[in-house]
C-alpha cells in the first residue's frame, strides 16, 4: 500500500470515527453539534485510540514484572491535551482532514478546550513535563495527584487590578479522563489514638473515632511520543463515604446529610492558588493527605496483584515526592506496613527509606511547609505519632554521632521548637529518603550548603542534582509548528525524541538562507501574538520590534518590578533626554499573582499604569509599547513563548531554584537576558555565554550583602543621577496622575535596607545588558544568529534527559 | 435489631445482622447486644453478613470485648470479610482481637481454652 493510501485511511477512519462518537456519545449527527460537543466528539474518538495502547501498555509492563515510578505531586499543570496528544499519536495532520472533510477547522476546536490548570506554575508544570516523558520513553513512571474541580483561578483585569474567577474546568466534563469507580478507596480521617495493649500484651496504638472519605480515581491517559506508549495520570476526587447519608437523612436531619457530604467532597474542590506556603489551613493539609493516603493504598494494592513479600517492595516500587506536599506519604507508607501488614517498625523503615525520593524545590525558609502539631494530632493522629517515633529513632542517631551537640539535633529534628509546636516536613522528606535532589546544580549546592547543611553532613551520599527539564513534544513540536517545520527540514525529526540531536543546527546559524527563514518563522509567531493581543486588549502592536517578554507567576523574588524599572528608565530617557531607544520594544508581560498576596497585585497594577502613561503618550509611538496579556495559562505559553526574541529571566540570584520558562524560550529561539540563577547558568554555559546575557550580583554576593546587612540602596542611587530620577517618577504623579502617593511604595521598596530583592544593587547591570542586547537586535544577522545557537544547543534541557537520570541514579527503572 | 443467638455449651454466638455498621446503626446494635453481654460472657461474634464498618462500628465492636474481658469472659470474631478485615488492620484492631475464619474454629478456641485451662 503507497503511503498516500495509508493517510487516506487514517483520515477516513478518523472521520467516522468521530462521527460514530457525535451520534453514540452525544447523540447528535456532526452537523448539529456545537462547538464544544465537536471537541468532544473529536477527544473521544482520539481517546479511542490510545485506550487499546494503554491496555497494551499495562499488560507489558506486568509481564516483564517492571518496577514501576510513581510520581506524587500536588499539582500537575496539564495545560489543552487535544493538539499536544494528536502530535504524540502523529495523528495530527489525519485529524485536520478529517475535520476538513466535516467542515471543521481543528484549532478552532484545540482552542475550546479548556486548560486542565491543576497547578500554579513550574512545579506542576514541570510534573507534566516528566509524565509525558516517562510514556515517550516507555519507561513505568505514573502521576498521582488531585482531581481538582476548580483548577487555578482565571485572571480578569479591571482598571489595572486582577480579579479572580473560578476555573470550573470541568463543567462540561472532560473527555480525558476514565473514571475508575471500581478502584475507589476508603480513606480515614481525624479520630483519636486509644493507648491499648494487644493480645500478648505488646502496646498497640488504635486509631479511633475516624471519619471516612472515598477517593474516586480517574485516569487521564498520557500518550507518549509515537504513541507505542501510553500511560495514565490518575487524579482522585474526594467523594462523601456514601452519595447520600440514608439514615441521618431519614432521621430527618436533612442539612447534616448534605454538609457532611459536602465537607467531604471539599477536599478537592479547588488548587490553593499560591506558589509559596501555605500555613496552617486544616483543608490543605488534609488534601495533602488524602492524595497521599489514596495513592499509597493504591500503589500496595498494584504491587500485591503480583507480589506478597513486601522486602521486595523497593525493588518494585519507586515514588517521588514533587516537594514537601506529598511527603505524608512516608508515614502513610509506614502505617501500612506496621499497622495494617504487621511489618516490625525497622522493616519498614527500611522499606518506606528505600523507596522514597525528594525533590526539592525551593531555598526559601520562609517557603517550607511545617504543620501546626496540634492540627496534625486533630487531623492525622496515628500519623503524627508515627513521625514523633521517627524523630526519636532519628535523634538517637544524630547524637551518637554528635555527642552533646543539642543545637545539632534541634536543627535536623522532624519537629520545630523546644515543645515540638510545628511538624517540618522538608525534615521528615529528608530523613524518610535515599535520595534528595536539588533541581539546577547551583540549587543543589546551595541546599547543601545552606539549607540542608547538617543533613548533608550527616548522609552526603542521599544528595544529588537533577537539573529540570522541559518536554521537547509540547514545548516545540506542538507549540511552535512552523519552528518545527523548519528544523526537520533541515535535520530531520530524530531530535523530538533526542532533543541533543538539535546541535547539528548549529552550521545552519551560519547560513544566510536559513537565518532568513528562522526570522520569517519568528515574524510569524509575532504577528499571530500580536493577533492575539489585538483581538483581547485593542493594542497594536509592532512584530519587527524588539518582543522583550517576562511570563511567569508574579512573585518579589522574580522581580517584575525589576523589569517595569528598565521599561520606565527607556521612557524617561525618551521623553526627559530625547534619546531614542537602540531598537523600537514592546514590553509583554504575563502572569498572576497570588490571591491574598498584597505586593504581587500592586505590581500588576503597576504594569497597567506604566503601561498606560506609556502607551497613551505619542512621543513614544512606533518605539515603546507595554502590554500585560491577563490569564497566563499553559496555552497562552504555547503563543507567547515561539513570539519572543528577549527572555527575562531576573530572579535575585540565590532564589529561582531552575526556572523552566528559561529552556522553554531558548528552545523557541530567545535569547536569554537573566541573572546568575537557577538554571540560567547552566543554560548559559551550554549555548554559550557570548549567546545570551547574563548580568548582576552572584548567589554569593547577596548572601554576604545580606548576612552583613550592608545594602544601601540609597548610596546607590545618589551616586547615579539616573537612578534618582528612575526612583523619584514613582513618587511624582507620572503614572498615577489622580493619586500620586498610590505609587509611593516603589520608591519606599527601593530605597528600603530591607528590600530582600535587591533591585537597585542589580539595576545599572540590567541596564547595561539591555543596551547590549539591544545593540544585538538591531544587528538582524547577529541577533539570528543567537537564537539559532540558543535553539541548537539547548538539546540538554529535555525532561527526557531528566527523566532518564532519575531513572538511572534514583528510581531504577528502565525503558521498554 | 434483632440478633440471632446461637448457644454452643457455654459459648454464645452472636450474628451481627446487618450488611453495613456503621454511625446511623451502632448504637442499635450496641442496644441489642447488651442482652447478649448480660447473659454470656464467652461470646463469639459472626460477621459474615458485613460489608462495611465504619469508626463508630469499630468502636462498639471494641466495647464487647471490653465488657466482655470486664466480666473475665472473653469475646472471639469470626467469618470476617475482607472489607471489614481491612477496616480491623486500619485501626490495628486485629492484633487485640482472636479472629477465626468459621463460627467453629472460633467457638473450639473457646474449649481448647477451658481445657487448657483445667
Amino acid at each position: 500500500m503507497n503511503q498516500h493510501a495509508v493517510v487516506t485511511d487514517a483520515v477516513s477512519e478518523m472521520q467516522s470515527a468521530i462521527c460514530h462518537h457525535a451520534v453514540y456519545s452525544l447523540g447528535m449527527p456532526w452537523r448539529d453539534l456545537g462547538l464544544h460537543e465537536r471537541f468532544t466528539a473529536v477527544a473521544l474518538a482520539v481517546r479511542d485510540r490510545m485506550i487499546e495502547r494503554l491496555l497494551e501498555t499495562e499488560e507489558e509492563y506486568r509481564r516483564q514484572d517492571s518496577k514501576r515510578l510513581y510520581y506524587l505531586s500536588i499539582e500537575f499543570l496539564i495545560g489543552q491535551s487535544l493538539g499536544a496528544n494528536l502530535r504524540n499519536l502523529r495523528m495530527y495532520e489525519s485529524c485536520r482532514e478529517a475535520l476538513s472533510n466535516l467542515g471543521a477547522d481543528l484549532r478552532e476546536l484545540e482552542e475550546i478546550e479548556p486548560d486542565a490548570a491543576l497547578g500554579n506554575g513550574g512545579l506542576g508544570r514541570l510534573a507534566a513535563c516528566f509524565i509525558e516523558s516517562l510514556a515517550t520513553l516507555g519507561m513505568p513512571g505514573f502521576g498521582y495527584g488531585i482531581n481538582y474541580e476548580f483548577g487555578l483561578f482565571k485572571q480578569e483585569i479591571n482598571n489595572g487590578y486582577q480579579r479572580e474567577s473560578p476555573d470550573n474546568w470541568l463543567a462540561l466534563g472532560t473527555p480525558w479522563q476514565i473514571a475508575r469507580p471500581q478502584e475507589a478507596c476508603m480513606i480515614p480521617i481525624y479520630g483519636r489514638i486509644e493507648h491499648a495493649l494487644d493480645r500478648h500484651g505488646v502496646y498497640n496504638p488504635m486509631w479511633l473515632d475516624w471519619k471516612v472519605l472515598i477517593g474516586l480515581p480517574c485516569d487521564m491517559l498520557i500518550p507518549g511520543y509515537g504513541g507505542q506508549s501510553v500511560h495514565f495520570l490518575r487524579l482522585y476526587s474526594a467523594r462523601a463515604s456514601r452519595e447520600f447519608d440514608m439514615r441521618i437523612f431519614n432521621d430527618g436531619d436533612y442539612f447534616k446529610a448534605v454538609e457532611q457530604k459536602i465537607q467531604s467532597e471539599m477536599l478537592s474542590k479547588v488548587l490553593y492558588p499560591s506558589d509559596a506556603v501555605i500555613a496552617g489551613q486544616e483543608l490543605r493539609l488534609a488534601q495533602e493527605y488524602f492524595l497521599v493516603a489514596c495513592s499509597i493504598r493504591d500503589i500496595v494494592r498494584r504491587f500485591q496483584q503480583d507480589h506478597t513479600d513486601f522486602q521486595q517492595f523497593p525493588s518494585k516500587v519507586a515514588i517521588q515526592l514533587n516537594d514537601t506536599h506529598p511527603a505524608l506519604a512516608i508515614t502513610e507508607l509506614m502505617r501500612l506496613l506496621v499497622d495494617e501488614r504487621e511489618l516490625s517498625w525497622d522493616a519498614a523503615w527500611e522499606i518506606t527509606q528505600k523507596t522514597f525520593g525528594y525533590t526539592n524545590h525551593t531555598l526559601s525558609s520562609e517557603a517550607l511547609e511545617k504543620w501546626p502539631t496540634s492540627l496534625m494530632e486533630r487531623v492525622l493522629p496515628r500519623h503524627l505519632q508515627i513521625i514523633q517515633e521517627i524523630d526519636r529513632q532519628f535523634l538517637e542517631q544524630v547524637t551518637a554521632r554528635f555527642p552533646g551537640d543539642s543545637d545539632r539535633a534541634a536543627r535536623v529534628s522532624l519537629f520545630d521548637g523546644s515543645d515540638q509546636q510545628q511538624v517540618r516536613m522538608v525534615n521528615l522528606s529528608v530523613v524518610g529518603s535515599h535520595s534528595v535532589n536539588g533541581v539546577s546544580p547551583l540549587h543543589t549546592r546551595l541546599l547543601k550548603t545552606l539549607l540542608l547543611a547538617d543533613f548533608d553532613e550527616l548522609q552526603p551520599e542521599k544528595f544529588n542534582n537533577k537539573t529540570n527539564g522541559i518536554s521537547p513534544r509540547r514545548w516545540l513540536l506542538h507549540a511552535n509548528p512552523l519552528l518545527t517545520d523548519l528544523i526537520c527540514s533541515c535535520i530531520g525529526d530524530d531530535w523530538i525524541t533526542d532533543l541533543s540531536e538539535l546541535r547539528k543546527l548549529e552550521p545552519y546559524a551560519a547560513d544566510d538562507g536559513f537565518r532568513a527563514a528562522f526570522q520569517q518563522v519568528k515574524k510569524q509567531n509575532k504577528e499571530t501574538l500580536s493577533a492575539l493581543v489585538e483581538h483581547s486588549l485593542r493594542e497594536k502592536l509592532d512584530p519587527d520590534s524588539l518582543f522583550d517578554v517576562q511570563v511567569k507567576r508574579i512573585h518579589a523574588y522574580k522581580r517584575q518590578l525589576l523589569k517595569i524599572l528598565h521599561i520606565v528608565y527607556e521612557y524617561l530617557e525618551l521623553i526627559e533626554d530625547g534619546k531614542r531607544p537602540i531598537v523600537p520594544r514592546t514590553y509583554i508581560l504575563a502572569g498572576k499573582a497570588a490571591p491574598g498576596y498584597w505586593l504581587a497585585k500592586q505590581i500588576i497594577k503597576l504594569v497597567h499604569d506604566v503601561g498606560n502613561a506609556i502607551n497613551n503618550d505619542p512621543r513614544t509611538k512606533d518605539l515603546m509599547k507595554v502590554v500585560f496579556i491577563p490569564d497566563y495559562r499553559v496555552s497562552l505559553a504555547e503563543k507567547i513563548i515561539p513570539a519572543t526574541d528577549l527572555s527575562e529571566q531576573i530572579s535575585t540570584a540565590g532564589t529561582e531554584a531552575s526556572g523552566t520558562g528559561n529552556m522553554k524560550m531558548a528552545l523557541n529561539g530567545a535569547v536569554m537576558i537573566g541573572t546568575y540563577d537557577g538554571a540560567n547558568l547552566d543554560i548559559s554555559e551550554e549555548v554559550g555565554p557570548e549567546n545570551a546575557f547574563l548580568f548582576g550580583l552572584r548567589s554569593i554576593d547577596v548572601q554576604q550583602i545580606r548576612q552583613q546587612r550592608s545594602y544601601r540602596p540609597s548610596e546607590i542611587c545618589d551616586r547615579d543621577a539616573r537612578l534618582q530620577r528612575l526612583v523619584r517618577s514613582f513618587s511624582s504623579g507620572l503614572f498615577c496622575p489622580h493619586q500620586a502617593e498610590f505609587c509611593a511604595w516603589v520608591s519606599q521598596t527601593l530605597l528600603s535596607e530591607e528590600d530582600e530583592q535587591l533591585h537597585l544593587a542589580d539595576l545599572p547591570a540590567y541596564l547595561s545588558a539591555q543596551e547590549e542586547a539591544a545593540k544585538a537586535f538591531g544587528d538582524h544577522e547577529r541577533w539570528t544568529r543567537l537564537a539559532v545557537l540558543n535553539v541548537a544547543r539547548i538539546g540538554k534541557f529535555s525532561s527526557d534527559r531528566a527523566v532518564r537520570e532519575y531513572a538511572d541514579e534514583v528510581w531504577g527503572i528502565k525503558s521498554h | 435489631m434483632e440478633i440471632p443467638i446461637e448457644n454452643r455449651g457455654n459459648v454464645t454466638v452472636a450474628e451481627i445482622p446487618v450488611k453495613e455498621l456503621d454511625a446511623g446503626n451502632s448504637g442499635d446494635l450496641k442496644a441489642a447486644m447488651a442482652k447478649v453481654l448480660e447473659s454470656s460472657s464467652r461470646i463469639v461474634i459472626d460477621l459474615h453478613s458485613m460489608q462495611f464498618v465504619d469508626s463508630s462500628g469499630l468502636g462498639a465492636i471494641l466495647s464487647f470485648l471490653r465488657q466482655a474481658s470486664a466480666k473475665g469472659g472473653d469475646l472471639k470474631l469470626c467469618g470476617m470479610t475482607k472489607q471489614v478485615r481491612t477496616a480491623f488492620e486500619l485501626v490495628r484492631m486485629h492484633r487485640i482481637f482472636d479472629i477465626f475464619e468459621t463460627r467453629d474454629e472460633a467457638v473450639a478456641a473457646f474449649n481448647c481454652k477451658v481445657r487448657e485451662s483445667q
